[in-house]
């Protein structure tokens, strides 16, 4: 075809851009090239009003923008540090009552032991309860223990960045919720009688779990560092901690660059576990419900 | 003269009556503005091109202004607005963009 040969000698190198250039080409309102043909030389100039009218909605129409963009920022910033006041607020609320909890509770110990110092009976019953609330986690324990102490990295602890490559190598030195649970569960099997995460008393029936960035033991955020502490024989769980799975778990983190201490101590308190609540379950043979 | 007191007049009113642009018609003013300062950098070249009509230029203003607002308002019944607004944002961008640099070639003569 000849004629296509043709077409394609003459065609313009930038033809397949002809969008782009046209755009570029035709940027000027082509009615402004009209309106100079159409004046006539020695027309009068209109006043400038109409003019000065399109100028005020080029004014009103910026600055409405801008305004709109200023206020924008300071709301969301404004709703963040009010949620965060309201969390500080009922945080310490909680708190407020948890004290309250454990006062009201030794004021019910010293009353029922009192009680049951009555009787040879109830000296013996007192005694098991003792027993049972310290291995439950029902009730405040003492005794030589360890503490293990794990630690954000030191690059996990600056704000958060925008780029989120620097987010990912930022987030993997986190502790995580899975984390806690394994050095806990190596410090049960080392032979800790008793365990607690950050003053929560561990039980039965805690979880270790994470909800956002935040470790929830029994529902209570936590916040790095993280002290583990158990009660048990110090040297023979520091061992067992060290080369059992503990300490190569340990080492793993450390690679992320979570830092993390063992010590043991002659004497560790730990509080009573915040609640066991028992619902459903009934020891069996009784009608009421367990306490 | 009249034209710069109308545009400080209509800054100042911008800025001390701080009128609240209603909810649903907050998505379409970012575009505005853009369609806006397409006229805006138009009747600027314009001007320096020695060709400038102000009839032109409220006509264009305020017919961006509404065009591209309707294309976004259509677009988001379509479920297609925010693919429509960037088309709108890079054709206006471009014809902004070589307005201001025909205004430079003007000013600076380079």
């Amino acid at each position: 075809m000849p004629g296509r040969a043709q077409y394609d000698a003459t065609a313009r190198p930038d033809a397949s851009m002809s969008l782009l250039t046209h755009l570029t080409d035709n940027a000027l309102d082509a009615g402004y090239a009209e309106a100079a043909a159409r004046r006539q030389p020695g027309q009068p100039s209109r006043p400038g009003w109409l003019l000065a009218a399109g100028l005020i909605a080029v004014g009103v129409l910026l600055t409405t923008a801008a305004a709109q963009v200023r206020d924008r920022a300071p709301a969301t910033a404004q709703a963040r540090a009010q949620l965060s006041r309201e969390i500080e607020a009922r945080t310490a609320a909680t708190d407020a009552l948890q004290a309250r909890v454990e006062q009201l509770r030794a004021a019910v110990t010293r009353a029922r032991s009192d009680a049951l110092g009555l009787t040879s009976t109830g000296t013996r019953l007192s005694a098991q309860l003792a027993i049972l609330e310290a291995v439950t986690g029902a009730g405040a324990v003492t005794g030589p223990g360890l503490v293990v102490r794990l630690d954000d990295a030191a690059k996990a602890k600056q704000p958060a960045a925008g780029d989120a490559r620097a987010q990912a190598t930022q987030d993997q030195g986190r502790v995580t919720d899975r984390d806690l649970q394994t050095i806990v569960n190596e410090v049960w099997a080392a032979g800790a009688e008793a365990v607690s995460v950050d003053g929560q008393r561990l039980t039965a029936l805690s979880a270790i779990r994470s909800a956002g960035e935040a470790i929830l033991v029994d529902f209570r955020p936590l916040s790095p560092p993280y002290d583990i502490v158990a009660i048990g024989n110090a040297q023979r769980m520091q061992t067992g901690l060290a080369e059992g799975l503990g300490g190569s778990y340990l080492e793993v983190l450390h690679g992320y660059g979570i830092t993390s201490s063992i010590q043991t101590r002659k004497q560790v308190t730990l509080p009573a576990a915040s609640g066991l609540p028992v619902r459903y379950a009934s020891v069996p043979g009784t009608t009421g419900r367990a306490p | 003269m009249i034209a710069a007191i109308g545009l400080v007049v209509g800054i100042v009113a911008g800025l001390f009556l701080e009128p609240t642009v209603p909810l649903w018609l907050q998505p379409y003013l970012p575009i505005a503005v853009v369609a806006a300062l397409d006229a805006v950098f138009g009747g600027l070249r314009a001007l320096l091109d020695g060709i400038f009509d102000d009839k032109v230029f409220v006509v264009s203003f305020v017919a961006n202004v509404l065009v591209a607002a309707l294309i976004v308002y259509l677009g988001d019944q379509l479920g297609v607005g925010s693919q429509l607004s960037t088309g709108v944002v890079v054709v206006l961008g471009i014809r902004i963009f070589s307005n201001a640099a025909a205004i430079r070639r003007h000013l600076f003569s380079a």
